[in-house]
């Protein structure tokens, strides 16, 4: 297996809720172009492409077919990914593969999403529907009658299969829902010192959030993330080949990928409670062991810097952490200060995606915020003060049964 | 935010979702409502790592193996975990506020949904008592199932 580095990230200018003057290609090009500036390479040299979005989001099922020459990608493979949240980090992975197995020298991988172009609560009833059904094996008639509809998944949509997640989160942590207030009060702060971000909230406050209205206990509307548009793109380079290619000395070196997956019922397989989607036993006890591994950390709260997690609500950038054994209990954390840029475990200084979510992207840029950290190159204000020799990104997909890992570092792992 | 220029313009589309058929499997399903009759909570145990599910599904989640055990469990458990509906799916505040409850009955491994009557949502806690309450006449039928009420 070789070591690979990822030599340049390119955004568009700025995730926004509509961009109504381009198309789906239209918007991705830009952020190729803006990656392939930042290196010595012209677009010939890309191998293969690896990309991903959410399908049914825009209702256009292979887009591909549409922007292959926008990308860069004629004459060149083209590999397609989607695993729901996860996508930009399985599209990662994709690309990852294709270089560390020697198949390839240099893959170019694109996560995006224009969520103005459709409605992404259609496009989540054509994919949460599946798990839906999955879930009437495991209790009552979801469809209708006393036994509450559609209502027992929860109010607003995704927000409420995401309120279970959070009561059983907090029950376990013993913290309150003020704590997730303070969570997105922190996230909406970071987004305001990151120039792509989408909701900046310069100083927000706990108690800005808890204005919110409500909207499936205990979440409220500001804990909750918007629908963004925008393109991930990524330059991922053999060892040999980052010399030639990079136009910087400092590349992030990916030291570790893994994943996991479980069921659909709220993917707890592994052990202990089967519903129960604060337990994550995939996260914990599977994915996150074999990262660390791979990466040979063995202590990851002293030798990871930071982390950027996928927090689609805001309960989950305190649950994540812990599930990933960076925090021992994010609740205390956060009351302490200590998952602030400059704290001991900065998390998600990006503002995450609670701030900004064009979802096929969003676990991309994890990775993509994650590498900028180690290449010391993030911009506005949102670099980490203190060197960050290693960083983790972190995504979850479905009806929280995936989970992706990437670990990057400022050194290659000696294999 | 970008101004609108007249280099794209608009083409509206519907995906019609009545035009498909999705199946579901009906198998632990029907065994739970067949117990309905009978006022029972029946479910499916695992005779290799001892897992038990209600309702059953007929192989194991855990284990990759066909399981045909049937065990009744107890009407009565505990919340897991719950959330008030305070919005509709699209965030507008509803009228009557719900509460949706995950509720792991005594002898069961898995949580079952329902929706808790409660006079005030504020009250509900995770680890609260609860009972699954049947209709008095029952038929074996889903509709069976009326709510979760605290004990
Ligand atoms: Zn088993």
């Amino acid at each position: 297996m070789r070591n690979v580095a990822i030599i340049s990230v390119g955004y568009n200018d700025r995730f926004v809720a509509k961009r109504p003057d381009v198309n789906i290609p239209e918007m991705i090009q830009p952020a190729v172009a803006n990656a392939l500036k930042k290196t010595k390479m012209k677009h010939s040299d890309i191998g293969v492409v690896v990309e991903g979005n959410m399908p049914t989001f825009e209702g256009i099922n292979y887009p591909h077919l549409w922007f292959s020459d926008h990308i860069g990608a004629a004459g060149k493979p083209v590999l397609r990914i989607s695993t729901g949240g996860t996508t930009g980090m399985s599209v990662f992975h994709g690309g990852y593969y294709c270089v560390a197995s020697g198949m390839f020298d240099v893959a170019m991988v694109i996560g995006w999403e224009k969520h103005d172009e459709g409605d992404a609560q259609v496009g989540l009833m054509g994919i949460v529907l599946p798990e839906a059904f999955s879930l009437f094996q495991f209790g009552p008639d979801m469809s209708g009658g006393r036994g509450g509809g559609m209502g027992l998944l929860g109010g607003g949509g995704s927000t409420g299969g995401a309120s279970f997640q959070a009561l059983s989160y907090l029950a376990k942590a013993k913290g309150t829902p003020e704590h997730i207030d303070k969570m997105a009060a922190q996230a909406r702060s970071n987004a305001a010192k990151n120039p792509y971000a989408h909701l900046q909230h310069p100083n927000c406050t706990a108690a800005d959030i808890a204005k919110t209205p409500m909207v499936s206990y205990p979440l409220r509307f500001g804990h909750t993330c918007p629908t963004s548009c925008g393109a991930c793109v990524m330059i991922l380079v053999a060892e040999e080949k980052v010399k030639k290619f990079a136009d910087t000395d400092r590349v992030a070196w990916v030291k570790a990928v893994a994943t996991a997956s479980s069921d659909a019922t709220t993917g707890n397989l592994i052990d202990g409670q089967i519903n129960d989607p604060a337990e994550q036993a995939i996260c914990e006890k599977i994915a996150a062991p074999k990262a660390y591994q791979l990466a040979g950390i063995q202590n990851p709260k002293k030798e990871i810097q930071m982390c950027e997690v996928y927090d689609g609500f805001a309960h989950q950038e305190l649950m994540w952490p812990e599930k990933l054994h960076l925090v021992d209990n994010s609740c205390k954390a956060i009351d302490e200060g200590r998952l602030a840029i400059d704290g001991e475990m900065p998390v998600n200084p990006s503002g995450g995606v609670v701030s900004t979510n064009a979802i096929g992207a969003s676990a991309m840029v994890r990775v993509a915020e994650a590498s900028l950290q180690v290449m010391g190159m993030a911009e506005g204000g949102h670099q980490v003060p203190r060197r960050v020799k290693n960083a983790l990104a972190h995504g979850w997909g479905g009806l929280f049964q995936f989970v992706t890992i990437t670990i990057v570092g400022d050194e290659p792992v000696k294999r | 935010m970008q101004k609108e220029k007249k280099e794209t313009r608009q083409v509206s589309d519907i995906l019609d979702m009545s035009l498909l058929k999705w199946r579901i499997e009906a198998d632990g399903l029907e065994l739970l409502v067949q117990g309905f009759k009978e006022k029972k909570i029946l479910g499916r145990k695992c005779h290799k790592c001892g897992m038990v599910y209600v309702p059953g599904p007929s192989y194991c989640r855990k284990c990759f193996i066909d399981i045909q055990d049937v065990v009744e469990v107890s009407k009565k458990g505990k919340i897991a975990c719950y959330t008030v509906n305070l919005a509709d799916v699209r965030g507008n505040p509803v009228d009557e506020i719900s509460v949706a409850v995950q509720v792991k009955l005594d002898g069961s491994d898995s949580w079952m949904m329902g929706q808790l009557e409660i006079d005030d949502w504020k009250k509900v806690h995770v680890g609260m008592p609860a009972e699954l309450i049947l209709r008095e006449e029952t038929t074996g039928a889903l509709a069976d199932m009326v709510c979760f009420r605290p004990i």
